[in-house]
């Protein structure tokens, strides 16, 4: 096949997708639609993660503090009675306060440490919600919160989740294409090759911080638009934990990966849950089993696999992070070039 | 501030110290040797408690089930380190998520075999309990237990990682993986050791533990979380470290939930925060 051709059959693919869930809701009932939001949100969260474990290589265990964040900040304006434009104004500036929060305390840390750093972010702003009842609501949450007119309806709300997947997962492809991801890309490979060159790696680490804080801050707002509540839980270790695994799951670094993931936990949370009651252990075996025997995760797995069968039929696609970004192991780093 | 208010509070963070400590101490030893931060520590945590809950609950000893709940933790341990983590050994991140799935799996066994009620180990049963009255001072005997218990824990496990030979070996694994290989020593063996004493620390932990605090499915997270706090605090890997960053965030606890109840949490992180931004490797840690 041809570059072409191949260029071709991917828009297409992409294309009947599309298509393919802008008919959903008009064939499925409304429970199997708010599942689509749920798992379009949760996607949207995990992408969030996404972008810094496949630019950087830095894994988070607590961006559900960030989204939490932003969430309460509608919340709370809602309550107010703010209108719309003030409550969106209000969830931006709580994600951008705990972006940076996040992005300071993080930027000079990588590996384990950045993970254990953004768990204890999470918690911090878990520990906030949980115990600053006077204005979060403590353990009760701030319940009653109202969608706007426009999007009140579910399949309306279900177009609104699926426009901003599709917004934020061509941002974040572009961002890791840009001149800026590349660079993130360099300090994921060697951070002290990176410093050499002169970068100022805790500045793009804050950098990608952000980004990633505001596409976690778009997921925190739809959340409570779809549940029309919010409560300290959802900014728990729990929360972060799960958006992490839909990640690993999926494939870390992979475009679709989020989405695979957010997927296949949504339907064990949803629908396995009504079957088999120990879904979350199940879930825990499963992501176990991934991290031994698939580290690459669903979509990495499979695009490699869809890469041996082709093999020197032609170029490989999707660009694979490599799982162990220190520098020791970068000899084992597949190139995409033959 | 009265003076007996002010020693209750001061007895009451040195005894959560205290019990931070246990569990941090065996969380920085797997961090030393190891390079992972082992998030399974949760669950040993949980594994020693519920196992204490039940063995205290049928034989009414205290002694017998804070011995069930170390073994039993260090049973979990041992097959944890054998039986996934050695799969992935020298990968940093595969070796910690796994330990992210252990701890989602653990917790969710207990909630299935114990449901999600709070439960705790009855009083007495040959631990102390009553209280302590020094004229007008009152002050649980069980928690003074606790800080007695962490003190010949921790004073042992000090002795030993300075004087004895296992103690040299730990230390030299810490120091230089390869070279202490290169010597002759089995490291992988030294590995599922050291693994196996954190795991049953936290067992320790967990048993004593569930006198002190309520226990249900998410104490391991919590307990966790404290842990991983007291040794960012304190530095990775170190053992001092530990056990100053335990006994300064016990004080912090008990001395804000009474000052400032609504930011008790907070208050918590945030010279974790602090420490982040100011000393990263905490406060002994050596630069890595």
């Amino acid at each position: 096949m041809s570059e072409r051709a191949r260029v071709a059959v991917r828009w297409s693919v992409i294309g009947v997708l599309v298509a393919i869930s802008c008919v959903l809701p008009y064939v499925l009932g409304s429970y199997y639609v708010s599942l689509l939001s749920i798992a379009l949100i949760a996607a949207i969260l995990a992408s969030s993660i996404n972008v810094l474990a496949g630019n950087v290589g830095l894994v988070s265990l607590g961006h559900a503090g960030i989204a939490a964040a932003s969430g309460y900040g509608l919340a709370w304006a809602f309550r107010q009675g703010w209108d719309l434009w003030g409550q969106l104004g209000m969830a931006l500036l709580m994600t951008l306060v705990a972006s940076v929060l996040y992005g300071l305390i993080s930027m000079r840390t990588r590996g384990i440490s950045f993970l254990m750093v953004t768990l204890a972010a999470g918690m911090i702003v878990y520990g906030m919600a949980y115990r600053w009842s006077s204005v979060t609501g403590g353990t009760n949450g701030l319940p009653g919160i109202r969608r706007p007119d426009g999007i009140a309806a579910y399949w309306e709300f279900y177009f609104l989740v699926l426009f901003a997947f599709l917004v934020v997962t061509v941002a974040l492809v572009i961002v890791g294409r840009s001149s800026f991801g590349l660079t993130l890309k360099g300090i994921r490979d060697s951070e002290t090759r990176m410093v050499s060159l002169g970068y100022n790696v805790p500045a793009y680490k804050f950098g990608a911080m952000l980004i990633s804080g505001a596409v976690a801050g778009i997921a925190g707002v739809l959340a409570v638009w779809h549940s029309e509540f919010i409560s300290p839980v959802s900014a728990g270790f729990q929360e972060s934990a799960m958006s992490m695994i839909m990640v690993a799951l999926g494939g870390i670094g992979t475009v679709l990966g989020p989405l695979v993931g957010a997927v296949l936990v949504v339907l064990f949370q949803h629908v396995l849950s009504s079957v088999f009651e120990r879904w979350q252990t199940l879930l825990g075996v499963l992501f176990i089993l991934s991290v031994i025997f698939a580290p690459q995760g669903i979509v990495g797995g499979v695009s490699d696999l869809v890469r041996r069968i082709r093999r020197g039929a032609a170029r490989p696609e999707v660009l694979v992070a490599d799982f162990r970004p220190t520098p020791q192991h970068r000899s084992k780093i597949r190139k995409d070039k033959r | 501030m009265s003076g007996v208010f002010f020693l209750q509070q001061l007895l009451n963070g040195l005894s959560f110290g205290a019990l931070l400590f246990l569990i941090a101490s065996g969380f920085t030893l797997i961090f030393g040797l190891m390079r992972i931060s082992n998030l399974a520590h949760g669950a040993f945590y949980l594994v020693g408690a519920y196992t204490a809950v039940v063995t205290v609950g049928v034989t009414h000893n205290f002694w017998l089930g804070l011995g069930a709940g170390a073994l039993a933790a260090a049973i979990v341990g041992f097959g944890l380190e054998r039986g996934l983590l050695r799969r992935v050994r020298g990968r940093e991140m595969p070796e910690v998520l796994l330990t992210v799935g252990v701890l989602f799996v653990v917790a969710d066994l207990v909630l299935w075999i114990f449901g999600g009620d709070p439960k705790s180990v009855n009083s007495g049963n040959g631990a102390p309990s009553g209280a302590l009255v020094i004229g007008d001072f009152t002050y649980p005997q069980y928690r003074l237990f606790i800080i007695g218990v962490t003190l010949v824990l921790g004073t042992a496990l000090f002795l030993a990682q300075r004087y004895s030979k296992f103690g040299a070996i730990v230390r030299a694994g810490v120091d230089n993986r390869e070279a202490a290989s290169a010597l002759g020593i089995n490291i992988d063996r030294v590995f599922t050791w050291v693994f196996v004493v954190g795991a049953a620390l936290a067992g320790v932990a967990g048993a004593i533990g569930s006198g002190l605090l309520s226990l249900s499915p998410t104490s391991g997270t919590e307990m966790l979380l404290y842990a991983m706090v007291v040794v960012i605090v304190g530095g990775l890997g170190s053992i001092t470290g530990a056990a100053v960053g335990a006994v300064l965030i016990g004080l912090i606890d008990a001395f804000t939930k009474v000052l400032f109840p609504e930011f008790a949490y907070f208050t918590i992180f945030a010279p974790m925060g602090l420490i982040l931004v100011f000393r990263p490797q905490g406060l002994f840690g050596r630069v890595a």
